[in-house]
């Protein structure tokens, strides 16, 4: 039995791991599609679309937010060349997938470490999940 | 007489409507407003039933474009069974007996229903369709 915490912890990104990372975190959901009929009295669901999508918070230390951040933070528009293949992982196990940077922040402020915060959403099915 | 298709599938709906039509008639209407109405035949017709599939299989979806392809579109007159007017038991007492009380049935009035408009497929996802479908009660000659 093994209790893991946020030393065990990394995000990559098309096989890079980035550095400084403060914390990451996914969320997956099943839409449900409504089957109810007439004449019955509780409501029945099949499962319909997943979604999946995670966000992760990364110090600007030296430039390890960079490759993140300049997938939509940039001169030129975003493309399909921007999808990003993103794995989380934690000691032996991970979470990966290809993934489209929706939300980049930066803040800078007094008395802070200047940070940077990314939201990404899955597209497609995750390529590898060991949990 | 109207060619009968077959049976129409027998699927319990999502959701239901119906309006039971109205009887031939001519309303006079003078300059002082006075209405005068006049009755031309004695049973109601143009009773409308509109049933609502969401979600289901792409098989059941499919029985229903069968059948509508069966019926030659609009053209042929069918037979609703039980389960697409099931859910109102008080309403629409016993389907098995042709009384005016099966208010969801076309026969008991003289009517037939026939597709008002050819249905409508919507694909939510891999294996699950919806489907509107719209019916329409007419006096068969």
């Amino acid at each position: 039995m093994t209790y893991y915490s946020g030393k065990d912890g990394t995000l990559t990104y098309n096989g890079t791991v980035v550095a400084k990372v403060s914390n990451w975190s996914i969320s997956a959901t099943v839409d449900t599609l409504e089957t109810t009929v007439l004449a019955d009295s509780d409501r029945t669901y099949v499962p319909g679309l997943r979604t999946s999508s995670g966000s992760a918070t990364i110090f600007y230390y030296d430039e390890a937010a960079k490759p993140l951040l300049e997938r939509i933070i940039k001169t030129s528009t975003v493309s399909e060349s921007d999808i990003l293949v993103i794995k989380l992982g934690w000691d032996t196990k991970l979470i990966q997938g290809s993934c489209i940077i929706t939300s980049a922040e930066l803040s800078c402020a007094v008395g802070e470490v200047m940070q940077a915060s990314i939201q990404f959403q899955f597209t497609g099915a995750p390529t590898g999940v060991t949990l | 007489m109207s060619t009968a298709g077959p049976d129409f599938p027998e699927l319990v709906p999502t959701a239901r409507s119906m309006s039971p039509g109205d009887f031939a008639g001519k309303t006079f209407r003078s300059q002082s407003g006075v209405e005068a109405r006049v009755q031309y035949g004695n049973k109601a017709f143009d009773k409308t039933m509109d049933l609502e599939y969401s979600n289901i299989t792409e098989a059941n979806a499919a029985l229903i474009h069968d059948h509508y392809l069966a019926c030659n579109g609009t053209l042929y007159y069918f037979n609703l069974l039980q389960k697409p007017k099931s859910g109102n038991e008080t309403f629409h007492i016993n389907d098995q007996s042709g009384s005016t009380s099966n208010r969801y049935s076309a026969t008991p009035f003289g009517l037939k229903y026939r597709y008002a408009e050819p249905p409508q497929f919507n694909s939510v996802k891999t294996g699950r369709m919806s489907v509107t479908v719209k019916l329409i009660g007419v006096l068969d000659s």
